[in-house]
């Protein structure tokens, strides 16, 4: 019978899961924004440029130290995720020793 | 009434308009000639023409077709000067035609302060040829002449009846400086701007078309007062609008951020759990684990 770690099966599937569901909502709904926006009316048109003038206007001071903070929890996210396997190949060598 | 010549830096002769540049028009004769009569007239009119004074439809096509070919002969800067001297409505980019138009409602006699040229161009609007070596004087004689003697005289009595009429309804100053209309293609006929005085408007048009003129332009002026002050207040709540909605754009952002933010500390924390989990089954988990050595008793 194989050995199942059961923490270890629930953090794989529910990453799958979980990013295989937000990209396929995140696709559709850009999908969806850019059919609509690709319309030929003058309305669309004009919506198009306002939007990419709001794009333009957006004030980062805002929330600037919020993208930063994200920034470095992703370097820190990657850092572990290396432990992770660095931690991986330890145990795996220690049990061939033993 | 003033009858003082025209003020200009070189008063003697008047500069004729130029006569080389015509525009080309394409058989305009046939096209004109398609219009219906009353249409026709109004145009005429339009162009300073009285339609009563030509015997036949074709006499008023021809009249019609060689006053355009003048107009379009005529210095645009000449025929500037009289629509600002005028103190009509009219756009900076109005093509030369439109201005005609406007040169042909000035019916005052009146010339002081317009220039020489703006002077050749009005004479050549009301129907006089205009010589090279006509003199300021001589041109202006020659379009009170060609006023008529029946003309002059109503004019004088409209101008009497005017000057008591104002002077019961109290002198308006006209305005100073005059302004062009903001250059829009397709303007219109926008309404004037306070020419002047009601005395003027009686002179030109008479008691009843005076003061109908004087009641229009004081409706309009108000109309447009009351439009500007609704222009303003959307502008207003336009700039409301705007303003609410970068505040809702910029926190939405940072609302999302947010999120973005708090889901990466789950999941940094998570993995710092695991990790420990990890080192701990690696490094200690095991340690306990370890089995001591099984001992053989041996029988005796």
């Amino acid at each position: 019978m194989p050995h199942i770690d059961l923490f270890q099966f629930f953090r794989f599937w529910l990453g799958w899961v979980v990013t295989i569901y937000a990209t396929i909502l995140t696709l559709q709904s850009l999908y969806g924004w850019y059919i609509w926006l690709a319309g030929e009316d003058k309305y669309i048109s004009l919506l198009r440029r306002y939007i990419l003038v709001q794009g333009l206007r957006l004030r980062f001071k805002t929330f600037w130290g919020d993208v930063l903070v994200c920034a470095l929890l992703t370097m820190a996210f990657c850092i572990l995720w290396r432990a992770h396997h660095v931690m991986y190949d330890l145990k795996v060598a220690l049990e061939s020793t033993r | 009434m003033s009858q003082t010549p025209p003020t200009s830096s070189s008063p003697e002769t008047v500069p004729l308009p130029p006569q080389g540049a015509i525009v080309p028009v394409n058989a305009p004769s046939r096209q004109l000639g398609d219009l219906p009569t009353d249409e026709l007239n109004h145009l005429a009119e339009n162009f300073g023409l009285v339609p009563e004074d030509f015997k036949s439809k074709q006499h008023l096509i021809a009249a019609l077709h060689e006053r355009r070919q003048r107009i379009a002969a005529m210095d645009r800067d000449a025929m500037l000067d009289v629509v600002r001297w005028g103190r009509r409505p009219n756009p900076i980019n109005a093509g030369k035609e439109q201005i005609a138009i406007e040169i042909a409602r000035i019916k005052t006699m009146k010339f002081e302060g317009l220039s020489p040229r703006g002077l050749a161009i009005i004479a050549t609007m009301r129907g006089i040829n205009v010589e090279p070596n006509d003199s300021l004087v001589r041109l202006i004689r020659r379009l009170r002449k060609q006023e008529g003697l029946f003309k002059r005289f109503n004019r004088k009595r409209r101008a009497w009846i005017g000057g008591m009429i104002s002077n019961m309804l109290g002198e308006e100053e006209p305005s100073s400086e005059y302004k062009f209309l903001p250059a829009q293609p397709g303007a219109g006929n926008p309404v004037s701007s306070a020419r002047s005085t009601v005395r003027d408007d009686i002179e030109e048009a008479g008691v009843i078309g005076g003061l109908t003129s004087r009641i229009k332009k004081s409706a309009d002026s108000y109309l447009n007062q009351k439009l500007d002050e609704i222009e303003q207040r959307i502008d207003r709540k336009l700039d409301e609008i705007d303003r609410r909605l970068a505040d809702w754009r910029d926190k939405e952002i940072a609302n999302r951020v947010r999120i973005m933010k708090i889901t990466l500390w789950v999941s940094v924390i998570v993995a710092l759990v695991s990790l420990i989990i990890s080192y701990v089954q690696v490094y200690i988990a095991p340690a306990k684990n370890v089995k001591p050595p099984t001992t053989i008793q041996s029988n005796p």
